[in-house]
């Protein structure tokens, strides 16, 4: 049973993003990685052009990451004034990012370009991944003890203009978090994701914020830089799919809770070998893709558009006749869905609590 | 006498050791070399 994407002009089969988005959430739940560096491979494996696929995952980013950024608003574990730093660079990155997509698009090179940038980054994280796990899992047959120094200083710590950020009792000049969010702007932009692989080392390690304001300031910031993203894309090129956002959504937001319960029973570290391992695998899938698949048999892709119902008719006219409107409407949807979801778990854990209570 | 006391098994478990971290940096340099070759592949 197959539907046709009326704004990315393919036909794709609901049940198989459904389930790939809800794999893709509960890989996220269990290792605390954010799932558009998989999410977006996946989408163009399945056949969805590179730009729409950066774009369409950048608004799903946008419903998870509102979903879990309120969940930390409910519970306190949020720095504002760190995060809206972050924000100031996230919007200089993603601007300067917009931009390059923009150029790339023009000369016709943006789907290499993106697939390029996966590759790397892939690479870049699988390798690094791999290694420090199998250093783990050596040490813990060992018995080996880190001996760590408590402070490192870089030269990102030597910069002028320093605030007092009270909430994470830090003194810290406020270039080093605009910097930090000016190259994780930049790659959310190309690249559709949320950057919290970087925003996640970069605030506990540069930063050296205290471990538990860092995921929910984490997901503070990549609301704010994937809003800009969606609004962009949708503005600029008209590539939000909202029949795919909302199936992405629905299945990110169920898999990620799979993922945070199962990461709650089982101990994840010696799983992050095999994780490492499949994000290898992605970067490998891609290079395949790139470099020696034959291009002229894709037969998802559609050169004329089929009879329409009413629903795929209205979003290609909303989308054509009014791209400033539908922007903000995609933002909306994502932000109305992030939020509905994070009441939903929190009556659910209540509901749960006054059951096991009563019992 | 205990197995792990015998010289012959902890020579083996080293040498599988090396052969493991040996096999997963060949593994490692060759998924780099086919992205960076690829890369200059398609870019010329």
């Amino acid at each position: 049973m197959d539907v046709f994407l009326p704004i990315a002009q393919v036909f794709v089969n609901p049940i198989e993003i459904l389930l790939l988005s809800a794999i893709v959430g509960v890989l996220s739940g269990l290792f605390g990685v954010g799932g558009g560096f998989l999410m977006t491979p996946f989408l163009i494996f399945l056949g969805i052009p590179p730009a729409y696929a950066v774009a369409n995952e950048a608004n799903n980013i946008l419903a998870t990451s509102v979903s879990g950024s309120t969940t930390h608003y409910l519970k306190n574990t949020l720095d504002y004034k760190m995060g809206l730093m972050i924000v100031v660079g996230g919007v200089i990155g993603t601007s300067l990012g917009i931009f390059t997509f923009s150029y790339f698009k023009d000369i016709g090179k943006i789907d290499t370009v993106i697939s390029l940038a996966y590759m790397y980054i892939l690479a870049i994280i699988g390798s690094l991944m791999l290694v420090e796990s199998l250093g783990e899992i050596d040490k813990a047959k060992r018995n080996v003890l880190d001996k760590k120094k408590l402070h490192v200083h870089y030269w990102i710590h030597g910069l002028p203009l320093r605030m007092r950020f009270p909430k994470s009792k830090l003194y810290e000049s406020i270039f080093t978090p605009i910097i930090i969010g000016l190259v994780v702007g930049f790659i959310a932009a190309i690249m559709g994701i949320g950057g919290a692989f970087i925003l996640v080392p970069a605030m506990i390690y540069i930063i050296k914020m205290p471990t538990k304001l860092v995921p929910g300031t984490s997901l503070f910031v990549t609301i704010f830089v994937s809003v800009i993203v969606t609004f962009l894309h949708s503005f600029n090129y008209g590539s939000i799919d909202l029949l795919l956002v909302f199936l992405l959504v629905i299945g990110s937001i169920i898999g990620v809770q799979i993922g945070q319960k199962l990461g709650e029973k089982i101990d994840s570290s010696g799983l992050r070998a095999l994780m490492a391992v499949l994000i290898l695998a992605v970067g490998i899938a891609i290079a395949y893709d790139s470099f020696f698949a034959d291009h002229n048999t894709n037969g998802t892709v559609t050169s004329t558009i089929p009879d329409l119902n009413f629903f795929s008719q209205f979003i290609l006219d909303f989308s054509n006749e009014m791209p400033f409107f539908y922007g903000l409407f995609s933002i909306m949807f994502a932000i109305f869905l992030g939020v509905a979801a994070a009441f939903i778990r929190r009556f659910i854990s209540k509901f749960r609590k006054q059951m096991l209570m009563k019992s | 006498m205990q197995i792990s006391n015998v010289k012959i098994f902890n020579k083996l478990i080293s040498l599988k050791v090396s052969f493991v971290k040996t096999g997963l940096f060949l593994s490692l340099a060759a998924y780099w070399g086919v992205i960076i070759v690829g890369t200059f592949i398609t870019f010329n």
